[in-house]
């Protein structure tokens, strides 16, 4: 996929870049409004990831700019500002999804992968991976054809992992994903993995392999064998 | 004491203590006045005897002069004379009054007498009462009026003064509405009603300045959180990483969530203070909590807790976002300071809600736990959630109250008040 990343903190860009990248997507990157734009102007991109406070003018220029072009590129808002009025306002000039800073490389790569699936002309509304089918629909996971009954949390905790494959996801990323900002769930930490432990049994039960790995006890990784 | 009350009483005691200084001075002088008099009197009545004598009578005054001369042989005068004051009885009236005398010795006839002559004073001093009341019941009636009017002018000039306390009391820093001056006719007054606009004034800009400063500078450090947390998570992906290395970074991000916490929770704060969440709708809080309950079930369940609802189906008109934050906050704080296989009850009727929790913790200071970072050592908690609790139900303006009652934490919301 080719993403452009448009965020005027170096440190936090090459970050992004970096571990986009290593999913194997092709990486642009933009510091500034006119540099976004002349990029805009020459490239086609799958999705954008747009900072709202640019030095040199307003991120919701350029939502503008795209909307005004009926561009079809997918649009992430990535701001320090966790303001309703403000994504109230990105989302209606065309973003697809706003996340507020800061934010795990896991979610941001989990929210471009489902941007990216809704877009996409033929609209795969299923995610496969060895013999475990993810049903994005119906909310069902079924493992050789056979259903698999998970909770929503844990439905949501395998979709992330599924996205994020062959990568560590720390616990507190996990822990960020299931229960939000809102609730002060710090020590829920460990919580976690009774989730995985759970989800591992019922995969398994199901006759799947088991694809989870704890890692250094800070995080675990859903991987190929 | 109310300074009017003050003033009155200490202007009553210095009037009354002056008044009956002045009144028994008075008195005594209009006494020592009348005894002069009568003095005068009597002497004249002596000469009249002396008089009398020198044509060889015995002077008898006529009856209605209420005076008495009597005459008394005596061995040998002594050329003397005293005065006196005394009872007599005074044969016209046939009572006895008090009266002034005069003794002397005088040859009358060719004899040593001893002449007393006595004037009743009885008439004289009833003038002397006469007059007192008269100058009295004027003096009374104005101080009486004196008084009234104080009292009158007093509560009309102190009537700014109260309407500007009432609007002191009902400033507050956190509303939109300014110190209200007050119209003041007294110089003085006018210049507390200036001091006390400049002085509200100023205390809303430093307040709206410190709430400025902690939204700017929670939103400044968002960023940077954020590039930590990246490289964090670039970093766990490295293969290289050994046991100890994973550790530390598990640290790390334990401690960059706390921190983003914080500032999350911050922010959110002067986002309540700020009064931004203000849009009411509709709310069935029975729902909403047992949403809530679902949301936190695995919690709950991992921690063999068990929950005791008695929910009254309540629906109230209120901000969905801090409703939703309320409760988020509240089952946050049972589930975290419970212990396995503890005990969480939720009560809702339509004039309270009540969280209860069972706690290896003793009873907390009512009066500490509500303010910003109270918590113990102990907790990984920001510190900031029951004051976030405490700052939604002052915007909804509920009352929250907390008690510890047979072992259970109480946390209780009283809707109306």
């Amino acid at each position: 996929m080719k993403i452009l990343i448009i965020e005027d903190e170096p440190g936090l860009q090459q970050s992004i870049a970096q571990y986009l990248m290593s999913e194997g997507n092709q990486c642009s990157l933009a510091s500034t409004y006119a540099q976004a734009l002349e990029r805009l102007e020459l490239y086609d991109y799958d999705c954008i990831l747009l900072d709202l406070g640019l030095p040199d003018g307003e991120g919701l220029q350029l939502l503008n700019y795209l909307k005004r072009l009926n561009r079809t590129e997918g649009v992430i808002i990535l701001s320090a500002r966790n303001s309703i009025d403000q994504k109230i306002e990105g989302l209606r000039l065309g973003a697809d999804d706003y996340l507020t800073k800061p934010f795990h490389l896991s979610e941001l790569n989990a929210r471009i992968l489902a941007i990216v699936r809704r877009k996409s002309a033929h609209g795969e509304r299923h995610i496969e991976f060895k013999e475990i089918r993810i049903d994005l629909d119906a909310k069902e996971v079924l493992v050789k054809g056979k259903l698999v009954y998970l909770t929503k949390k844990e439905f949501d905790l395998l979709l992330y992992f599924v996205a994020n494959k062959g990568k560590v996801i720390s616990k507190s990323a996990a822990v960020e994903h299931i229960w939000g900002d809102d609730s002060d769930m710090a020590d829920s930490f460990d919580f976690i993995y009774t989730h995985i432990k759970n989800i591992r049994k019922k995969l398994t039960d199901a006759g799947s392999g088991d694809y989870f790995q704890s890692v250094y006890g800070v995080g675990y990784k859903f991987m190929e064998i | 004491m109310k300074l009017f009350t003050k003033y009155n009483i200490i202007l009553m005691a210095i009037s009354l203590f002056g008044l009956l200084l002045i009144g028994s001075l008075f008195y005594r002088l209009l006494g020592y006045y009348l005894d002069q008099q009568i003095d005068h009197d009597l002497v004249e009545e002596i000469m009249e005897v002396k008089e009398y004598a020198s044509e060889g009578n015995f002077y008898q005054p006529h009856e209605f002069e209420d005076l008495v001369v009597q005459y008394k042989k005596i061995k040998k005068a002594n050329p003397s004379s005293s005065y006196a004051d005394t009872i007599f009885y005074n044969p016209v009236k046939h009572h006895k009054e008090t009266a002034r005398y005069l003794k002397t010795e005088l040859e009358l006839l060719g004899q040593p007498y001893q002449i007393l002559v006595i004037a009743s004073k009885t008439e004289r001093q009833e003038q002397i009462q006469n007059i007192c009341l008269i100058i009295l019941i004027p003096v009374m009636l104005l101080f009486a009026l004196v008084l009234l009017v104080n009292r009158i002018l007093l509560k009309k000039i102190w009537t700014p003064f109260e309407q500007l306390l009432k609007n002191i009391t009902a400033f507050n820093i956190n509303h939109e509405v300014p110190y209200q001056p007050v119209e003041m006719p007294v110089a003085e007054f006018r210049q507390l009603n200036k001091v006390l606009v400049e002085l509200s004034g100023k205390v809303k800009s430093d307040y709206n300045e410190i709430k400025l400063f902690t939204e700017n500078a929670s939103h400044e450090m968002m960023t940077p959180l954020a590039v930590i947390n990246s490289k964090l998570d670039n970093m766990l992906q490295s293969n290289v990483l050994g046991k100890e290395h994973g550790e530390t970074l598990g640290e790390l991000y334990k401690a960059t969530s706390r921190l983003t916490k914080l500032n999350q929770s911050l922010l959110l704060l002067v986002k309540i203070d700020n009064n931004l969440l203000q849009d009411r709708e509709k709310i069935n809080l029975k729902s909403l909590i047992e949403e809530k309950c679902v949301y936190f079930q695995e919690l709950i369940h991992a921690r063999n807790i068990h929950v005791e609802f008695a929910l009254t189906d309540v629906s109230i008109y209120a901000n969905q976002q801090l409703l939703e934050i309320l409760i988020n906050n509240l089952f946050s704080n049972v589930i975290r300071h419970n212990y396995d296989g503890g005990q969480i009850e939720i009560r809702l009727d339509h004039e309270k809600m009540i969280f209860a929790n069972t706690s290896h913790h003793p009873a907390l200071d009512p009066e500490k736990i509500f303010d910003r970072f109270y918590k113990d050592h102990a907790s990984e908690g920001t510190g900031l959630g029951l004051a976030i609790l405490k700052q939604i139900c002052n915007r909804q303006h509920y009352l929250l109250h907390y008690t510890y009652h047979q072992d259970l934490h109480t946390f209780t919301i009283t809707f109306k008040h």
